[in-house]
C-alpha cells in the first residue's frame, strides 16, 4: 500500500514530491521488487493530480531505473541492491550537508560540531 | 513537445471604449491544463468567451487546430446560461442532439448523487445543482477542449471532489486540453500545468507550475529594501513588511542578507492582484 503526503502549498513541484515518496518507499523496502504500482489514472484520482503529472513521475522513475513499464500490465518496481545502497548514502549525505550549513550559519566551529557528534554517538 | 491546439494572435476586445483584451498573443498545447487567474474585471471571462466563440473579438485571430470538430469544444460560462423552461430531461435531450451525443452515452452518475428529479425545470435548480448539471452535459460531449469559468465555487466539497475526479478521468482518457478560470486553488491547485495571470486585458505572468515557484519569492523584513530588486507587491504591517519579488533570479541581492522565501500558488496570485490594486489607487 502506497502512502503519500503531498503538500499542495509546498513550493516543491508536486511531481517531485510524488517521485520522492515513491523512491523513499522503494528504499525503505515498503515497495519490493516486482510490486505493482497503481495505474496512472488511479493514482491521479487518489492524489487529485493531473494524469500528465503522474505520467511524468513514472516516466522519470523509469528513466532512472526504479520501475519498469510493461505494455498492458502497468508499472512494476525494479530495485537492485547496490543501487539502493548508493542512493541511501547520497540521501544521508545531502541531509548532513544541510545540517552542517545550518550549524555553520549559527556560528558553530568544526570543533564544536565534532564534539557534539562524538557526544551524541557515545550516548547512543 | 505536444502540438498547439489553439493559437492566438493580437486578440483585442473593447466594450464601450474600455479595453477588455489588449493585443493578446499566446498558444495552448494539446492535453495541457491551464489556469487563468487575475483580479475581477481583468478580462478572464471575456477571454474564455472569445475562445468559446461566444464573443467576437474586435481584432486579432484565434486559430483552432483543424482536427478539432466544433462539438468537441465545451464551455461553461460564469452565468451558466441554459434554457430555463426546459426540464432536466429535455435539456439533456437537446444537448445530446446539438452536440451529436448518443443518449445512452450520457453519464448520469453525478446527477444521481444529487437525486435530482428529471422532470423539474432547469430554472428551479440551485446554483450548485445547476453547475453539476451543466458539467454533466459537457462531459457527455467528450470534449477535446474544455473551458471552465469558475464553476467549482458554488459546489459543495463532496460533489466538488467527484467533479474533480471526473475531470481527471477526462484528461487521462481523452487528453483533453482544459483552460479554467478560478479564484480558489485548494482543490484544483495541483491540476494546472501552466498558470497565466491577467491584468488589464494582458498576461502579466505565464509560467509552468513546476517552474513558477522558482521565479517568485518573498522577502520579509522590517526595513526598506534595495531599489534594484524587482518588487511587484509590498505588504506593510505594523511589525514587518513583505516584498514579493518577480522575476527572481539566482544570486539576486547577494551579500544583502535578504532571505528569499517560497510563495505558494495562492500567494503568487494574491501578490499580483494586490500589486494591481496598489497601482490603481495612485
Amino acid at each position: 500500500m502506497l502512502k503519500f503526503n503531498i503538500d499542495a502549498a509546498s513550493p516543491v513541484p508536486v511531481y517531485q514530491q510524488v517521485k520522492q515518496a515513491i523512491t523513499l518507499d522503494i528504499m525503505a523496502n515498503r515497495l519490493k521488487d516486482g510490486d505493482q504500482l497503481p495505474s496512472i489514472r488511479t493514482l491521479a484520482r487518489i492524489l487529485k493530480l493531473n494524469p500528465n503529472t503522474v505520467a511524468k513521475v513514472y516516466y522519470s522513475l523509469e528513466q532512472e531505473g526504479y520501475i519498469e513499464g510493461r505494455r498492458g500490465s502497468g508499472y512494476q518496481v525494479k530495485c537492485q541492491k547496490g543501487k539502493m545502497d548508493n542512493l541511501k548514502l547520497s540521501i544521508i549525505e545531502h541531509e548532513f550537508k544541510a545540517f552542517l550549513e545550518k550549524a555553520f550559519s549559527l556560528g558553530f566551529t568544526k570543533e564544536d560540531i565534532e564534539k557534539l557528534m562524538r557526544r551524541l554517538l557515545t550516548n547512543e | 513537445m505536444s502540438k498547439d491546439i489553439i493559437t492566438i494572435h493580437g486578440l483585442s476586445l473593447a466594450f464601450g471604449g474600455k479595453k477588455i483584451l489588449d493585443n493578446l498573443d499566446t498558444r495552448f498545447e494539446k492535453g495541457k491544463t491551464v489556469l487563468i487567474a487575475g483580479n475581477n474585471g481583468a478580462g478572464k471571462s471575456s477571454f474564455l468567451k472569445c475562445l468559446a466563440g461566444v464573443l467576437f473579438p474586435d481584432a486579432g485571430e484565434i486559430r483552432l487546430d483543424a482536427s478539432v470538430p466544433r462539438e468537441k469544444i465545451a464551455f461553461i460560462s460564469d452565468r451558466m446560461s441554459l434554457f430555463e423552461n426546459f426540464t432536466l430531461a429535455q435539456g439533456i435531450a437537446f444537448h445530446c442532439r446539438v452536440f451529436n451525443v448518443k443518449k445512452d452515452d450520457f453519464d448520469r452518475s453525478l446527477l444521481c448523487k444529487l437525486k435530482l428529479d428529471m422532470d423539474q425545470k432547469i430554472k428551479d435548480l440551485s446554483i450548485g445543482e445547476r453547475a453539476v448539471y451543466q458539467f454533466s452535459l459537457l462531459m457527455a460531449q467528450k470534449p477535446e477542449i474544455l473551458l471552465l469559468d469558475e464553476i467549482i465555487h458554488n459546489i459543495d466539497p463532496y460533489l466538488r471532489e467527484l467533479l474533480l475526479e471526473a475531470l481527471i478521468g477526462l484528461i487521462d482518457e481523452l487528453n483533453t486540453s482544459v483552460i479554467m478560470v478560478n479564484h480558489t486553488f485548494s482543490e484544483m491547485g495541483r491540476l494546472p500545468e501552466r498558470v497565466l495571470i491577467m491584468e488589464n486585458g494582458r498576461f502579466v505572468f505565464d509560467e509552468t507550475s513546476d517552474e513558477m515557484h522558482a521565479k517568485i519569492k518573498k522577502i520579509v523584513t522590517e526595513k526598506e529594501i534595495a531599489d534594484d530588486i524587482p518588487v511587484i507587491f509590498e505588504n506593510r504591517t505594523p511589525l514587518y513588511r513583505e516584498y514579493y519579488v518577480y522575476p527572481y533570479s539566482e544570486g539576486m541581492g547577494a551579500g544583502s542578507g535578504y532571505e528569499f522565501l517560497d510563495v505558494d500558488l495562492t500567494g503568487i496570485v494574491k501578490s499580483f492582484i494586490g500589486g494591481y490594486y496598489a497601482k490603481k489607487r495612485i
